[in-house]
């Protein structure tokens, strides 16, 4: 054991203790998600930077003072766009949050009525700067038919002007044409509004056992894919690195140096272990910034502790079944690119989940999901998606019958790969084919 | 006399291949063994399994007085496809291999610094193994062979690639090592390199094993057939001299080596050499390793065989 733990050391610390892995699996991604955080409220900062200066306006008076108070209100700016969007997103607590921000007034900005004598002066004074922007509303447009008519209001901006400040006289000013026509028409504007506005639908899921609980759609599509995705970087990455320190270790012919001091089976073991460290970094990172953000919106509710505890569970099924798999491709072959032609086809079944998601997460209970619960190497992949996505708790002898095949079909896979492996680290040249593994396998 | 290894009725075969066939060899406890025989004789596969890398098909391999797996521990080795982990500083890598072997970290540093110093590497412990020249990796991957001071030591073409600087340092460290009392076993297909520092010899082809014994012992079971003449006069034609040929001119042209035909008698060569030309000295020599295995090759595969395998080693 004291060989394999030395072993495990030097993978785990020439993987994990290097330039390399910090650069790539630590400091870029934290790099991306700082990014995110100090962009978007830069961004969000930018849609809300105050438009000032003078703006012209050809329009009827009632259209004038419509404007006039309408930017001068405190709307929120992503209103009309709320009510576009589909329920599913905006009873989400994370979206909900994003898009009813504090809503702050937009505008400063002093009108000056006009006529249309005036046009091409003010179109000199928008190119010059004078006049902030220029706003042309044809009479014609608050008619009767007005709805039938192809005539257009007019925004005449700079070259310069902000795009959000366009959307936001465009959006105040079409508004307001709709508003003035209710109002000619003898309605109020904002009871007409409040009339066709589409009522909100709560959905709740009544349990069997007589309680209930509210239906959160947009979690039950995303906390499962997003734990899936979890498992897969924090086992692929390490396999990929567990896979590429076995080709090296070959193709610098240390292999045989090792192999004087260890046998086969401790060198793999040791390997495996050092790289389930580097694994296990990958998930507690990527896990952990997910948590952060979820307790930086008050939505840890979400994630039951159960949850976390059958991701550790189905972590450790699914990274011993990636690792003895890259281990024994990466012992068979001497070049990288040679791996491919081997992983090629396992990566084929193992993305299997991944396509399966929205199946698997519409029937969490369905004949597809129940099957492929029981059908290694997907089992981990299928139930950690199965268990986060049902809003009904897995049967329980599904879960273990799961982790008892899961778990025997991992050890299964350990003592096969262990004798590819054995076979593996001392072939040199030409990489052998699936049919050769499973003669070594045989032979080993 | 006690044996540090010990194979009887060992076979190992890579599918149609037959690396090793019925092998019994033993290997003398403090002996400086040299393991001989052309490219493809089965030296690796035997020291393979002597490592417990891979296993005999049948037969039993004891050393050290234990099974290999268990002596693994107390045998350093240094293969003949030898590598260092490229990014790995040198003492690192040393050490890592050291403690595979058993050895705790802190005796490994000192020993470390002593042997670098000891292989005319001083300092380097800190460099990275890739920026080292092939010479200086060979030289640190012979240190990670006997850094857990084995009490057997496996070396598989020791010399190859180095150059005659750093092969005398090499050599020089193999005898000390011998004259400390450990078992080396030494194996190369350069029979003359074998030649002048092996104690003892074990030859091998096709997997057999053909010659065992101590250097002299061996040259005396055969029948010599070289004779050395350091005729008077340099310029002198021996080309009418029945039942020998000249083969050579050594000594810039001061000796001659001719070779006895099958069926010449030694006595009358030397006669008729004498009567011909004066000269200051004439011997019959002992035939060198190199010819001793030609003649077994010739004796076990035919005449073809020898002069194929007398080619291959001319150019090795």
């Amino acid at each position: 054991m004291h060989k394999t733990l030395v072993v495990a050391w030097r993978e785990f610390r020439h993987t994990a203790m290097t330039k390399a892995f910090l650069i790539g699996a630590i400091i870029m991604p934290l790099l991306m998600m700082g990014l995110f955080i100090i962009v978007m409220p830069l961004m969000m900062e930018a849609n809300t930077t105050p438009l000032t200066g003078t703006v012209a306006i050809i329009a009827p008076v009632d259209v004038i003072e419509e404007f006039q108070s309408r930017i001068e209100s405190n709307e929120n700016p992503n209103a009309q766009l709320i009510d576009q969007l589909p329920d599913v997103v905006t009873q989400d607590p994370l979206a909900s949050a994003m898009l009813n921000q504090p809503i702050q007034n937009n505008t400063n900005i002093v009108l000056q009525p006009s006529t249309v004598e005036n046009i091409e002066t003010l179109k000199d004074d928008v190119r010059d700067g004078k006049v902030a922007a220029l706003i042309v509303v044809p009479d014609t447009l608050l008619g009767k038919f007005a709805s039938d008519s192809d005539e257009q209001l007019e925004v005449l901006i700079p070259s310069s002007f902000s795009p959000n400040h366009t959307d936001l006289l465009s959006s105040a000013v079409s508004k307001s044409v709709v508003d003035v026509r209710l109002r000619r028409l003898g309605h109020e504007p904002s009871a007409m509004h409040a009339m066709v506005k589409r009522p909100r639908v709560a959905a709740t899921r009544l349990a069997n056992d007589g309680g209930e609980k509210a239906d959160n759609e947009a979690a039950r599509r995303i906390i499962p894919m997003a734990f899936m995705m979890l498992l897969w970087i924090a086992t692929f990455t390490s396999g990929n690195y567990l896979l590429t320190t076995t080709i090296e270790e070959k193709g610098n012919k240390v292999m045989e140096v090792l192999l004087s001091a260890v046998s086969p089976l401790q060198l793999l073991g040791g390997k495996i272990l050092g790289q389930a460290g580097v694994s296990l970094i990958m998930l507690l990172m990527y896990g952990g910034a997910a948590m952060a953000g979820l307790v930086t919106f008050a939505l840890l509710d979400l994630i039951p502790v159960s949850h976390l505890l059958y991701l550790v569970a189905y972590f450790t099924m699914a990274y011993f079944m990636i690792a003895s798999i890259m281990a024994a491709v990466g012992s068979a072959v001497t070049e990288l690119r040679d791996a491919q032609s081997l992983i090629g086809p396992i990566m084929i079944i193992l993305i299997i989940p991944l396509a399966l998601w929205p199946v698997l997460s519409e029937h969490p209970n369905g004949l597809v999901a129940t099957i492929t619960s029981f059908t290694p190497p997907l089992i981990p992949f299928v139930m950690i998606l199965r268990i986060t996505a049902s809003t009904e708790a897995i049967a329980a002898w599904q879960i273990l019958l799961s982790m008892a095949i899961g778990f025997i079909a991992v050890l299964g896979m350990i003592w096969a790969c262990a004798r590819v492996f054995r076979i593996g680290v001392l072939m040199q040249g030409k990489p052998p084919s699936f049919l050769q593994l499973l003669r070594w396998i045989k032979q080993g | 006399m006690t044996t540090a290894v010990e194979i009887r009725g060992v076979s190992k075969s890579f599918g149609e291949t037959n690396a090793v066939v019925d092998l019994d060899l033993n290997v003398p406890t403090g002996s400086l063994c040299g393991f001989l025989g052309p490219n493809g004789a089965g030296k690796s596969t035997t020291i393979r399994m002597l490592m417990s890398i891979i296993h005999a098909d049948k037969g039993s391999v004891q050393v050290l007085d234990t099974t290999a797996l268990k002596a693994k521990d107390r045998i350093g080795y240094l293969p003949e496809e030898r590598g260092v982990y490229r990014k790995m500083k040198v003492g690192g890598f040393v050490e890592y291999i050291g403690k595979l072997k058993g050895v705790r970290g802190s005796i490994l540093r000192k020993r470390i610094n002593d042997w670098l110093e000891r292989v005319e590497l001083p300092g380097i412990q800190n460099r990275r193994c890739e920026e080292l020249s092939k010479g200086m990796q060979q030289k640190v991957q012979f240190l990670a062979a006997i850094i857990h001071e084995p009490e057997l030591i496996i070396l598989d073409e020791p010399f190859a690639g180095l150059d005659p600087v750093n092969a005398r340092v090499i050599g020089k460290i193999i005898n000390e090592l011998h004259q400390q009392g450990r078992t080396i076993l030494f194996s190369t297909h350069v029979l003359p390199q074998a030649e002048q520092i092996c104690d003892r010899i074990i030859m091998i082809d096709q997997g057999k094993k053909v010659l065992d014994g101590t250097v002299g012992s061996i040259q005396d079971q055969f029948d010599p057939r070289v004779i050395r003449v350091e005729p008077v006069d340099h310029t002198c034609d021996l080309s009418n001299i029945s039942g020998a040929s000249q083969i050579a001119n050594t000594s810039k042209g001061k000796h001659l080596l001719m070779r006895l035909e099958d069926n010449a008698e030694a006595t009358e060569v030397l006669r008729q050499i004498v009567q011909s030309t004066p000269v200051r000295g004439i011997e019959i020599v002992k035939p060198t390793l190199d010819e001793v295995f030609i003649e077994q090759v010739a004796r076990r595969r035919g005449h073809e065989a020898a002069l194929q395998v007398r080619e291959e080693m001319s150019h090795a």
